[in-house]
Formats: structure tokens, C-alpha cells, sequence
């Protein structure tokens, strides 16, 4: 296991700490996808598997959100995301002026860009799309980890921040053997 | 629910918004309600006030019956912002995308359940809005996992100028061929447009 991914699990570890954080999406639960192997030590009861259908998992996640819940919405690919783009960037990135609430429900958003050794999975499995989602997204903080050292203290912020902007986390599927 | 509202306080209210609106007063869209009052009264006496109610674009009359005080529903109005009307203090929730508000209605409903709570979400939809992906998976979701919501479709068969029913060539919804225990509906014809009170207003 490399560095990338032992941070990775500690962030996650660190997320679960809060008894607020849910993490859902697909392959939470069970195994399937890389992004899983770093919510192994996760206790079960945290860790809520969807159908897919990521709009729908983003509109919970929000919904979660509003009723005081910090949740950890996981896409393995930024390709997968896009298909929740409506709750995140009408919805999740609107919130704020839309309830006007000083403090507004957050989100933590995982996901990456798909792997591209040694299996090439083409080009609608490794888009990254991290500076559209900037533009779109000026409420949210974007984030994209480049390097094994921002990875906790990036999702540390994520966490702990308590102005309420919700943060979307970025990884490199190529970095885990980092 | 905020029992003082009737059929005829309610229209009357909306009959003030619709002035306002075509004086040219408010630099906004609004979407009038008329002749869903008694549907939706009937709706809200099984809300409470610590029930969630979670709206579209059309959600004059739920803010109100929620209990939201008139003064306040007017004055968010006429700042310009009926079509996502939102009380947080009363947990009134509304998004004036197609369909946004539906699966934000889950992810509450699913707290609650988790809370162990007796809160209840109430979600207020349209007839073209339950005929879409997200709301059918909404109410499969909610059904299966037997969440703490009720979704209330108000049918007036059209989604602006738009028929329901003959867009999808059927002559019955969904919600009509498989009942749920979850979805709760009625029918009724409104005298307003989609959008507006009748008058073209230029702003």
C-alpha cells in the first residue's frame, strides 16, 4: 500500500471520527472499487451503499445535510459525478443564498480521476474535471490532491471548517501505489 | 398546520401576490397557486410543526399552511424570491429545479429514521415531476426502505403549457397504474398561468 492510500485511510478514519459524518455512494459497503480499500477500518454502521444513481445520491446527501448530518458522498470516477451535477451546483452550491442561513449544511464530496495503468479504462472513465467544477461551483471549495501530504490536512479542513462551505476532494486513482 | 388558512384566505392571498405582481412590483418570477387550497389543506392536517415540507417552484400556500406567517411569505415574495422559498426555521425547503427537491426530501426522511425520530418529510410535487427518473426512484427508495415521507403529487396535468399525459401518450400517470403507501394525490385546474398573474409585466 502506498503513501497516497495510507493517507487516504487515515483521512477517512479521521471523517469518521465525527459522529456527524455518513459516507454513502457505491462500493462503500462492500468491495468494488480502490476508493473502498480506504474504508476498510470504517465501522459498517457508518458506511451506507446506494443505488446507482448519482443525482439521486447527491439530492440524500443534501437532504442528510439539511437535517444535520455532515455526509461523505463518494464517486469513484469524476465521470460518475457529472451525472450529479444538478444537486451539486443548482443545489448544494446555491444553498446558501437560496435558505440564507449564516451557516449553510455541508457536503464532503470524494472522487477521483480513474487510473490510467496498468488497465487504460478510456477516456469516459478518466476525465478531470476540477477547474470546470471551480467555475461552476463558487461556493464550494474544489480541491484536487496532487500530492500524499495535502490529503489529511485537506480533508481536515473539509471537516472541521465551520463556516459551512462544503469542499469536493479530488484523487488521483494513479497515486495509490504512490 | 396553521388552521386559520381557508379555502378562500388562501385565494385571497394569492390574489394580493397577483396584483402585486402585475403592478410591476416584484423583479421576479411567481408561480400563483389556485385551486389545489382544499387538496392541500386536507393534506396538511397531518403535519406537524416539527415535520418537514419540502416544495417546488409553485409554494405559496405549503409555506403558509406550514405556519410560516404571512407577513413573511409575502415579504420573501415581493424581494423577489417565490420561486425557491425557503424558512429553515420552519423547515420549509423548496428548489424551483425540476425534480431538486424530491431526493433532498429522501436524504431528510432518512435522517429522521435514523434519528429514531417521529418527524415526518413532506414532499410536495407535481404530475410531470412524478413522472420523472428521480422521483420514481425517490418513492421506490422511500417505499423499500420505509421512510418516514410522504410524497404529495398535485395534478393539474399540465407542466406549463405542457400536457402530462400526452407527452408520455398514456392516459394515466404512474402514480395512478402502481399505488404506493408513500404517495398521497389529488386533481385540480388552476386560473393562472404557469408563471405570473395574467398581465405581461415588463421589467
Amino acid at each position: 500500500m502506498g503513501k497516497y492510500q495510507i493517507e487516504l485511510s487515515k483521512a477517512m478514519e479521521l471523517l469518521a471520527s465525527n459522529d456527524k459524518t455518513v459516507f454513502i455512494g457505491q462500493s462503500v459497503a462492500v468491495a468494488g472499487t480502490a476508493m473502498r480499500t480506504t474504508l476498510e477500518n470504517i465501522n459498517s454502521t457508518r458506511l451506507i451503499e446506494m443505488p446507482v444513481d448519482e443525482d439521486f445520491q447527491m439530492g440524500i446527501a443534501n437532504g442528510l445535510a439539511i437535517a444535520g448530518y455532515i455526509p461523505v458522498s463518494v464517486f469513484p470516477r469524476w465521470n460518475f459525478l457529472l451525472l450529479a451535477t444538478n444537486q451539486i451546483v443548482n443545489h448544494l452550491d446555491k444553498i446558501k443564498e437560496i435558505s440564507r442561513l449564516k451557516i449553510p449544511p455541508k457536503v464532503i464530496i470524494r472522487t477521483g480521476i480513474g487510473s490510467v495503468s496498468p488497465l487504460h479504462p478510456g477516456p469516459q472513465h478518466t476525465g478531470d474535471f476540477t477547474e470546470a467544477f471551480k467555475l461552476m461551483c463558487p461556493n464550494i471549495n474544489v480541491v484536487r490532491l496532487d500530492s500524499y501530504e495535502q490529503v489529511v490536512p485537506e480533508y481536515k479542513l473539509a471537516l472541521e471548517r465551520e463556516d459551512g462551505v462544503s469542499t469536493i476532494l479530488v484523487e488521483w486513482g494513479d497515486k495509490y501505489a504512490d | 398546520m396553521d388552521t386559520k388558512w381557508t379555502v378562500e384566505s388562501l385565494k385571497n392571498f394569492e390574489s394580493e401576490i397577483g396584483d402585486i405582481f402585475n403592478s410591476g412590483k416584484i423583479k421576479a418570477p411567481v408561480h400563483l397557486s389556485d385551486g389545489n387550497e382544499e387538496g392541500l389543506i386536507n393534506a396538511f392536517k397531518n403535519v406537524s410543526s416539527t415535520d418537514w415540507v419540502l416544495c417546488s417552484w409553485r409554494s405559496h400556500y405549503q409555506a403558509l399552511l406550514k405556519g410560516v406567517p404571512a407577513e413573511l411569505v409575502k415579504s420573501e415574495i415581493i424581494s423577489g424570491r417565490s420561486i425557491s422559498l425557503c424558512f429553515p426555521q420552519h423547515k420549509v425547503f423548496s428548489s424551483a429545479i425540476v425534480g431538486g427537491h424530491v431526493s433532498i426530501s429522501v436524504g431528510i426522511a432518512m435522517a429522521e429514521k435514523n434519528n429514531n425520530s417521529k418527524n415526518h418529510v413532506w414532499c410536495f410535487l407535481g404530475d410531470m415531476t412524478s413522472e420523472t427518473g428521480v422521483a420514481q426512484t425517490s418513492i421506490r427508495y422511500a417505499e423499500t426502505h420505509d421512510l418516514p415521507i410522504t410524497f404529495v403529487i398535485e395534478d393539474n396535468g399540465l407542466s406549463v403549457l405542457t400536457d402530462t399525459r400526452n407527452v408520455w401518450a398514456s392516459t394515466h400517470l404512474r402514480y395512478e397504474e402502481i399505488k404506493s403507501s408513500k404517495v398521497v394525490s389529488f386533481k385540480y385546474k388552476s386560473k393562472y398561468p404557469h408563471a405570473g398573474a395574467g398581465v405581461r409585466v415588463q421589467f
